[in-house]
């Protein structure tokens, strides 16, 4: 039907107009909600996994090939960075760490006026994490535990290879296990001895295994590489380059294997299961089972664990269901690893939605806690966020699923040849994103029932 | 242009159908019309194969309008539905 180019050029734009439509509708009515208008938040929720389906069926009218293969090839190359300029950042944040831990140990008991706890959880695990996908991943280059462990004089040796990725996707489990089950994020003294031990293990495991240890193993240093495949400027080849976000999973021309496949679920889960454990919902959850006798801490770790093998399960069903819409013959285990890059955008859009607020509520804290770290003044200035960051919170989710939906879509062309069988390949994946909106929405919905400390 | 640099892992169905095979990179299809999409998509196609291609192109048109036709539908469907949802929800008490 569209092939006179005018034809296909109008179907195109109005595609894109018309998509870009059920987001801004949504936002509006997110904006009633938040100011307290009766809407309950079933439609805000349905009205999300709307806007999904809606980004699905839309994105399934563009079927121009080339116009599908060419958008996440647009960009720039951008200068390299003075080597002098990295190596200063690179040392300086060496020297901040143990200035940071002293400083958490000598400060204040409170969470909320202790540079370490603030350093950790408000300026890196939810600042810093921000810019791995909004800007790029500068990791590799800062973290400072990787420019220390080639210091130390031990034999390197190789990391096994059958073991492949799978030390990272329990590392970071047990990552967040430690943040949702231990007083870790309360108690500065703590939290000074857990940055201890990573510091201790990540630098032992380092010096002897090399970069593999960051590659396979840190579950930090491969959160923010695959964040960093999100963002606009990455590190290709040829130096550094600026295009589309999300456009560098577009083109991932890598094949995800379980252990990755496991890792990337994981990571999208774990930054759904922090939002989770905060509900009141949640609390109300444990206290019904701390009443018949089950601690609370057994029912967050097997939700933590079940939950992750559960999306993981329904990821993997629909990789396999994919063989019988497209039709194709290509394995479910290819299927997985192929289409793998497109759940990055919603772990992103999930991260932001979950820490907008923190950072932009504790950014002045930090900023008054940093002048004096030993004995910062007694009212602390704290933000309270607008009422309009209800409505870009529920707006990251939806564009992280949006922009999913657009890489799977990408990647589905690039698999299959025509027009028919791509789109009808991304039926099992819309359905799970449907399904996946649908719950992140209503746990963003809920009540928070505790704040940071 | 293409990402893969090899063509992907395959299995065939357990029924033991017949697949259509590339004859470039081996790669098996469901049916005959992929192949001669893939075919004259990923490699250079001979004479014959080109006139495969474009008939497979003219039958998948047809088949993707009436696609197209179902994602309209759907989407006024989900169109009508969040307009009922909106006004349910904006007149029920509390
Ligand atoms: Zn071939």
């Amino acid at each position: 039907m569209s092939r006179h180019p005018l034809l296909r050029a109008c179907t195109t734009v109005l595609a894109l107009l018309v998509s870009a439509a059920p987001v801004a509708a949504h936002a509006g009515s997110v904006g009633l909600a938040s100011r307290g208008a009766p809407v309950p938040s079933w439609s805000v929720i349905a009205a999300g996994a709307a806007a999904v389906g809606a980004s699905f069926l839309f994105t399934s009218l563009l079927t121009d090939r080339q116009f599908v293969e060419r958008v996440p090839r647009r960009g720039w190359s951008l200068p390299p960075v003075a080597p002098i300029f990295v190596g200063v950042v690179r040392w300086t944040a060496v020297a901040a760490v143990p200035l940071v831990i002293v400083a958490g140990v000598i400060g204040p008991d409170e969470p909320v006026a202790n540079l370490l706890t603030l350093v950790v959880w408000i300026a890196w695990w939810a600042g810093y994490t921000m810019t791995t996908y909004v800007v790029g991943n500068t990791w590799p280059a800062l973290n400072p535990w990787r420019t220390v462990a080639p210091l130390f004089p031990v034999e390197p040796r190789s990391l096994p290879r059958r073991v492949g990725s799978w030390p990272s996707v329990a590392g970071l489990l047990a990552l967040v296990a430690l943040e949702v089950l231990s007083p870790v994020t309360g108690d500065p003294r703590l939290l000074a001895a857990a940055v201890v031990g990573y510091s201790l293990v990540t630098v032992a495991g380092a010096a002897a295994f090399g970069d593999a240890w960051f590659d396979r193993v840190d579950p930090v240093a491969r959160m923010f590489a695959l964040y960093g495949r999100f963002a606009p400027i990455r590190r290709t080849d040829a130096g550094l380059h600026i295009g589309l976000p999300g456009a560098g999973l577009a083109r991932d021309s890598t094949v995800y294997d379980p252990d990755d496949v496991a890792f990337v679920v994981a990571l999208v889960w774990v930054t759904t299961f922090d939002g989770l454990v905060a509900t009141a919902a949640w609390e109300r959850l444990t206290d019904a089972t701390a009443a018949v006798g089950v601690p609370a801490s057994a029912v967050t770790l097997s939700g933590l664990l079940g939950g992750f093998g559960c999306f993981l399960g329904c990821y993997w069903l629909a990789a396999r269901w994919v063989r019988r819409t497209a039709p194709t013959y290509v394995t479910t285990r290819y299927l997985a690893g192929w289409f793998a890059p497109a759940l990055v955008p919603i772990a992103a859009g999930y991260h932001f939605a979950h820490f907008v607020g923190y950072l932009t509520g504790f950014a002045p804290t930090i900023a008054a806690v940093a002048v004096d770290p030993v004995s910062p003044p007694a009212s602390l200035p704290v933000l309270s966020p607008p009422g309009w960051f209800g409505a870009l919170v529920l707006l990251a989710i939806i564009v992280g699923h949006v922009v999913a939906v657009w890489v799977a879509h990408a990647r589905a062309f690039d698999l299959f040849a025509g027009r028919v069988q791509p789109i009808r390949s991304q039926y099992p994946f819309a359905g799970v994103a449907v399904c996946y909106t649908t719950v992140s929405l209503w746990i963003v919905a809920q009540p928070i029932a505790t704040g940071i400390s | 242009m293409s990402l893969q640099s090899h063509p992907p892992e395959t299995t065939l169905s357990d029924d033991g159908t017949t697949a259509a095979v590339c004859p470039y990179c081996d790669r098996p299809f469901v049916t005959e019309r992929q192949r001669a999409l893939h075919v004259g998509e990923r490699h250079n196609a001979t004479e014959a194969e080109r006139r495969a291609y474009e008939a497979a192109r003219d039958a998948e048109s047809d088949e993707l309008f009436r696609l197209h036709l179902k994602v309209i539908f759907a989407v006024g469907l989900l169109y009508a539905a969040s307009i009922v949802g909106g006004v349910v929800a904006f007149s029920l008490p509390g």
